[in-house]
């Protein structure tokens, strides 16, 4: 099933699927890109961060980044 | 007097690599216009006093805050610097995105793998030696908490040498600009 990042449920893992052009080159320097497992750790409250975890390391975006990043998740 | 940029994302040890390198010959020094320090030193770099700078953190070359607006117009002031660039090695892959943007730009490179105990410990295996022959850049691992790989590094430093991206592409078979 697809949905964006921001969607993701605490715990819920997926592949990313589909980043906005507009931000690719801004968050590959944090590790994610396509076809990046990734799995939802935290959402802050507040429309704030959520952190997800790619490669074992933690990284937080913010909910407006993530409102343009697709992921398939596992079901 | 030849200057050497550290660069790196933030918390891979940066500030330790150059205290250790620079010694006692620091000064602390706040960039012009921002809050944003930085820390410059001496070491001596193949019978030669070269300049050594503590580039703060950033995780790439299109800065998106102060602190990375600061580190890419450092980088692109001093055009005939160094640059050592700084990659927690349990973090490979975000690391080296900021390494090819440096040796994209032209520069001369040397990558210190850093952290080396680190991914150790989380059963991260590097081939250090594989990297060096894709990049055609020196890399060298250290753990600067302990001082290891240190000596190696500044002995690399002296024959680090601009990488090609178009090569780096060819070997590892993919597609130039993708992105952007």
């Amino acid at each position: 099933m697809e949905k964006k990042l921001s969607q993701m449920k605490y715990e819920e893992k997926g592949r990313i699927k589909e980043i906005d052009q507009s931000l690719r080159a801004q968050i590959a320097g944090m590790g994610i890109r396509e076809g990046k497992e990734v799995e939802m750790m935290t959402k802050q409250p507040i429309k704030g961060p959520v952190v997800v975890n790619v490669d074992r390391s933690n990284t937080s975006i913010g909910l407006g980044l993530a409102d343009k990043i697709t992921v398939e998740v596992e079901r | 007097m030849r200057k050497v940029l550290l660069m790196g994302q933030a918390n891979v040890g940066k500030s330790v690599l150059f205290n250790r390198l620079a010694g006692a010959h620091v000064t602390e020094s706040n960039y012009p216009g921002t809050t944003v320090d930085f820390a410059k030193g001496r070491m001596r770099l193949d019978h030669e006093d070269v300049e050594i700078i503590d580039v703060p953190g950033t995780f790439s070359l299109e800065p998106k805050d102060r602190a990375e607006e600061v580190a890419a117009s450092m980088l692109k002031e001093e055009k005939d610097a160094l640059v050592v660039c700084v990659i927690d090695s349990s973090k490979v892959e975000r690391g080296l995105y900021l390494t090819l943007e440096v040796i994209e730009k032209g520069y001369p490179v040397v990558v210190a793998l850093n952290m080396w105990d680190v991914a150790k410990d989380g059963n991260i295996k590097i081939d250090a030696k594989k990297l060096e022959q894709i990049l055609g850049v020196p890399v060298v691992s250290t753990v600067a908490t302990r001082g290891e790989g240190l000596k190696e590094l500044v002995l690399r430093m002296k024959k680090a040498a601009p990488g090609e991206v178009e090569k780096i592409v060819e070997k590892v078979g993919g597609k130039s600009g993708t992105h952007n």
